[in-house]
């Protein structure tokens, strides 16, 4: 059984498609995240799986009982607001316990729960200040951490990292994974951030317009994107639309395109004769090959270059361990069939 | 800070600092002063407590503080505990919410004087309101609706006149509480009477006091209402005051200015106070 159940939900806000006609399912444990741009209906979805809004038509259930009527205070679920949402007037320690105090729990069971928290999250120095007392990525630890304390069977987070320095996001990324697992629950996390997304999930909700474009796990979505859209949000990889040529032995099918002829060893279902297709930019082989182009643009990243490439008014971003090109230089590179992944239309 | 810096924040404190400590110091200075003999606009200046004990031993002086704290700490509640749950209410704005705002405030606008006299109008003896009841067929005749032992009168005009006020405070207060914040309440398990009283009535103590406070004040010392609707057996300590002064006895008059004005910061000190045990929520 599901943990939760989403069915043909939508939300309209005065004619106003937030989400439309959204069903998935997230199971018990699962570690999901909703990934798109902003105003694509993240924080609309979230809201009415915590019960802040009804949705226009569909249902919604936790652990088979159906909670679409319930009030917020009734589900047992809890939200990490994007703007934190502290009590003003409460320390640290009380926002802490705010909700295991509305619960009933006993007060051992809630020191034990808020000092462990608070330790897992760097806090304990800070319970008893004042949320205006704190710095911004404390305040979203503590908005964290009220949440955490309550071991809801669904815990969902609203962007809670935003606001972290690079450093701090990382570890703190790793501290949330660890507690979803530790008390196995059920989390339903929203971001923008692609890496994020990439290196927390089990799975991955991609979303645009209020709709789902394709959920699969990080690596599936990475190397088999469906469409444009989640090929270009994730990865920024290289599109390009060309026409079908021939179907040549081995399963492979030539495209004729701006760039010249590409192989794919993925398969071409329509019998359409324009396809598009997208490779990532860290595949691209540099060396001998039949493609080339001149260096426009050059990235330094660190552990890899990016580099901007432009041949036939056509513009195409690779990636390579080499920091020694330069712009202006001519490169040549090749692109395994498998590399070249075939896209369904959008929409 | 050098020498520099505090001259200079002196000189511009000044104009405005200067003048509200030169009206309201001469003021209480006079008022003090005149309590204890000097001053004399007729005979002789001199230092005597005569006047404070002769004030304080006279039943009429004490019968009218009585009467004015009263009147003070209930236009007070009753003002703010109507203000409040309006204020909630209109925390969020739907259709119509700004058009009822305004004419809940509407009043603020309106003489005291003005609507003393509609008051009046409405309950006296012929009035709209026997006439009406008459009409209905619910009082066989008249009643005598004016000079009211209990001054509801005075205490519905006070209220009427200071719960716009009240709301204005409160409105704002109520609406710097942001919607997650009370959301967030929520989604930890607060259902409504914990959300108010662990959010809402904490994140608004101090619109609250600073209603009460200048309700009470304004109330305390209430002249106007008391003049034209209050009973005839009754005094405020306004109306006493003046009752002295138009007899000539500054003296006197200035024992009840200055009684007045202590009653008025004791009293917002214990009704600040007050106001915040009754809203802190649960205990820190
Ligand atoms: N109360 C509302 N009334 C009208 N429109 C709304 C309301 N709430 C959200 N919307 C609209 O619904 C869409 C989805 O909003 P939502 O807040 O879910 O976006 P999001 O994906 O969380 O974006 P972000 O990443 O910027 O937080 C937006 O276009 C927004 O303008
Ligand atoms: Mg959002």
């Amino acid at each position: 059984m599901a943990a939760i159940g989403i069915r043909n939900l939508s939300k309209s806000f005065d004619g106003f498609q937030a989400l439309s006609k959204f069903s998935l399912d997230v199971q018990q444990g699962e570690f999901l995240t909703l990934l798109g741009p902003s105003g694509c209906g993240k924080t609309t979805l979230l809201k009415i799986i915590s019960g802040f809004l009804e949705p226009s038509t569909g249902s919604i259930s936790i652990g088979g009982e159906d909670i679409t009527r319930v009030p917020p205070e009734n589900r047992d679920t809890a939200l990490c607001f994007q703007s934190y949402a502290l009590f003003p007037h409460l320390n640290v320690l009380q926002n802490l316990e705010f909700g295991l105090k509305q619960k009933r729990v006993s007060r051992d069971q809630r020191d034990a729960r808020v000092s462990e928290v608070a330790a897992k999250l760097g806090l304990e120095t800070q319970l008893s200040k004042l949320p205006n007392q704190l710095s911004g990525g404390q305040q979203q630890r503590v908005s964290l951490g009220r949440a955490l304390v309550m071991r809801p069977s669904v815990i969902l987070f609203d962007e809670p990292l935003s606001n972290l320095d690079a450093k701090l996001r990382d570890q703190v990324r790793v501290e949330i994974r660890r507690i979803q697992q530790d008390y196995s629950l059920t989390a339903i996390y929203v971001t923008h951030d692609q890496s994020e997304a990439l290196a927390m999930s089990d799975r991955i909700v991609v979303l645009n317009d209020g709709k789902i474009v394709q959920v699969d796990t990080p690596e599936q979505l990475y190397a088999q994107p469906k469409t444009r859209f989640v090929a270009d949000f994730i990865g920024g990889a290289n599109l390009i639309t060309g026409r079908v040529c021939s179907q040549t032995k081995e399963n492979l099918t030539s495209v004729e395109t701006l760039m010249g002829q590409i192989q794919t060893s993925h398969r071409i279902n329509k019998s359409s004769e324009n396809v598009e297709l997208c490779w990532r930019p860290e595949r691209a082989q540099i060396g001998k090959g039949p493609y080339c182009g001149t260096i426009v643009h050059r990235a330094f990243q660190g552990q890899f270059t990016d580099l901007i490439l432009e041949e036939n008014d056509m513009i195409f971003r690779i990636q390579t361990n080499n920091d020694r090109f330069r712009v202006g230089e001519v490169i040549t590179f090749s692109i395994l069939p498998d590399d070249v992944v075939v896209l369904e239309a959008d929409g | 800070m050098t020498m520099r810096n505090w001259i200079q924040i002196f000189a511009l404190l000044m104009p405005g600092l200067g003048l509200i400590l030169v009206l309201i110091g001469s003021v209480v200075y006079i008022a003090i002063a005149q309590s204890f003999g000097y001053y004399a606009l007729l005979g002789e200046s001199a230092f005597s407590t005569e006047f404070w004990s002769e004030v304080f031993s006279r039943k009429i002086f004490s019968r009218a503080v009585r009467y004015s704290i009263y009147i003070g700490f209930w236009s007070a509640v009753l003002s703010v505990a109507l203000a409040y749950p309006l204020a909630i209410w209109l925390r969020k704005p739907f259709p119509g919410s700004i058009g009822l705002g305004a004419l809940l405030k509407a009043p603020l606008l309106v003489h005291g004087l003005v609507a003393a006299f509609l008051y009046i109008n409405v309950i006296s003896y012929n009035g709209l309101l026997n006439q009406t009841m008459q009409g209905i067929g619910i009082w066989a005749e008249p009643r005598r609706l004016q000079n009211d032992s209990n001054a509801f009168g005075v205490l519905l005009l006070q209220v009427w006149k200071n719960m716009p006020f009240a709301l204005l405070v409160l409105t704002g207060s109520v609406q710097g509480i942001s919607d997650d914040v009370l959301d967030a309440a929520r989604d930890l398990g607060a259902g409504p009477w914990a959300r108010f009283r662990k959010i809402i009535a904490p994140l608004t103590m101090s619109g609250m006091q600073a209603a009460m406070v200048i309700i009470f004040i304004g109330a305390l010392a209430d002249f106007t209402f008391q003049t034209t609707v209050g009973p005839t057996n009754r005094q405020s300590m306004a109306q006493l005051m003046v009752s002295f002064k138009s007899r000539g006895d500054w003296h006197s008059a200035a024992v009840v200015g200055v009684s007045l004005m202590i009653i008025a910061l004791l009293g917002s000190a214990l009704l600040a106070l007050l106001t915040r045990t009754v809203m802190r929520g649960s205990p820190r």
